[in-house]
């Protein structure tokens, strides 16, 4: 493996001094389980790794009335422990569940999935449904900024040098809210989304000002997009029936744009889109009770 | 280009001193000690044949930074034997026939040893689950099944404090 200094600070300041000494020279680690790999294959060369598993601040995962705060250094297999994430963030849970295996879940990072950036990640599509919101710290303040705003393409994000993401904002979908996330892959474990479909609900149906539905999806599009026209639909919707579920179907495949790749063909990951739409609705309308 | 740092973590119960680089593994590093029940696999975090439990969780050392270890509690395969005598899951694993070339063995064994600290009683389906971070490509995994069942039999009475009857 390439040969570089890592450097373990145990506070944000000391992690920003490190980036401003660094310069472009440095990258951040948090569980590593994905920048390690690149750097094996030669994708990325740093002098430095940044560690930020040492910082206490970013252990941060807590609860209010308002919203979940997951820090930069909560690993996926802590954060799917929590209770909360059942009853709020059901489509966070499958995600979680089909994200890599249990032994790299203990070790790789929520917010880290997000920073990786790759199209296939699974836990940016329900973050982005979730409407989260990332908490970034720079050497001159903080911002924020959503899932759709941070990442511009494949392993590409508005992250600018000296900057990191500290936690992410999740806020609690209005009840009654149901999720599902949807994932075709090769096999059951350890791998990677040929494509992905996630669908929450929130608000009661009967009251469409209030009631809010997001389409989002997994490795076919470059980066995050939404099912605008479907989740109109699906807002509008009382009930399930089986044309409004073709009609979504077809406007969720519109919304992607999949790519041919070892994985799986372009038209196959359409065609998934379309059928694991129709699950995700389904799942959501049936834990509703509404189907 | 800098220099190998002295760690100091437990291993199996001893206090160890690792020397390492930036970017040496854990995989690599237990190795370098002798410590070769962790075995060099896909290096890629993929194939669970280097899986150590690391302050309490089942990892993967060739995605582990040796130096991320400082301090840290590690138990490998060796270190389940007492006294000379095998951990009742490793004689599960060789009375089940759970073995052929034995290369994801001591990753298997940890895993499920890490899966009947949390859950003396699983399933089937919990037991896949628990497993499905480390390949086998010998056995098609029968008998790793049946090897983890013999375990969870063997250790109730150890992990309930009592009579499994």
């Amino acid at each position: 493996m390439h040969d570089f200094l890592l450097e373990r600070p145990d506070t944000l300041r000391a992690a920003h001094d490190l980036l401003q000494r660094y310069g472009t020279k440095a990258m951040l680690k948090a569980g590593g389980t994905d920048l390690l790999i690149w750097i094996k294959r030669g994708v990325v060369l740093p002098e430095c790794l940044v560690d930020l598993s040492l910082i206490p601040l970013l252990q941060e995962l807590s609860l209010s009335e308002a919203e979940m705060c997951i820090g930069a250094g909560v690993s996926v297999a802590r954060f799917l422990s929590a209770e909360a994430i059942s009853t709020h963030f059901p489509a966070l849970v499958d995600a979680c569940n089909s994200h890599s295996d249990p032994l790299v879940r203990n070790r790789a990072t929520v917010v880290g999935n997000v920073c990786s950036a790759v199209p296939s990640g699974d836990l940016i599509a329900p973050l982005f449904a979730y409407d989260t919101q990332l908490e970034i710290h720079g050497p001159t303040g903080s911002r924020s900024c959503g899932i759709d705003e941070f990442i511009t393409g494949p392993r590409k994000t508005t992250l600018q040098p000296g900057e990191i993401v500290t936690c992410l904002h999740v806020p609690l979908p209005k009840p009654p809210s149901s999720g599902s996330y949807q994932k075709a892959m090769r096999r059951e474990a350890l791998d990677i989304a040929q494509a992905g479909v996630c669908c929450v609900f929130s608000g009661k149906a009967q009251d469409p000002v209030v009631r809010k539905v997001r389409l989002t999806f997994s490795a076919v599009s470059a980066k995050p997009v939404r099912a605008l026209k479907a989740e109109h639909i699906l807002e509008q919707a009382n009930q399930l029936d089986e044309s409004m579920l073709q009609e979504v179907a077809i406007l969720a495949r519109q919304a992607v744009a999949p790519i041919t790749d070892v994985r799986a063909s372009s038209e196959y990951r359409l065609d998934m889109v379309a059928e694991l739409t129709r699950r995700a609705v389904r799942a959501c309308f049936a834990e509703r009770g509404e189907a | 280009m800098p220099g190998k740092k002295e760690v100091w973590c437990t291993v199996n119960g001893k206090k160890t001193r690792l020397l390492a680089a930036g970017n040496t593994t854990l995989l690599q590093a237990l190795r370098d000690i002798g410590v070769t029940s962790v075995k060099r696999g896909c290096e890629e975090g993929e194939c669970g044949a280097c899986t150590v439990i690391l302050d309490g969780l089942p990892q993967k050392s060739c995605i582990v930074l040796a130096q991320e270890v400082e301090g840290a509690t590690i138990l490998t395969s060796e270190g389940l034997v007492q006294n000379g005598t095998l951990h009742p899951i490793q004689q599960a694993f060789i009375d089940e026939g759970a073995i052929q070339c034995g290369f994801c063995t001591p990753g298997m064994v940890l895993s499920t040893w890490a899966l009947l600290q949390s859950n003396p009683n699983p399933t089937d389906e919990q037991i896949k689950q628990a497993l499905s971070g480390n390949l086998c490509r010998c056995t098609g995994y029968a008998g790793i099944q049946r090897a983890v069942k013999k375990s969870a039999k063997l250790l109730a009475p150890k992990l309930q404090g009592g009579d499994s009857q």
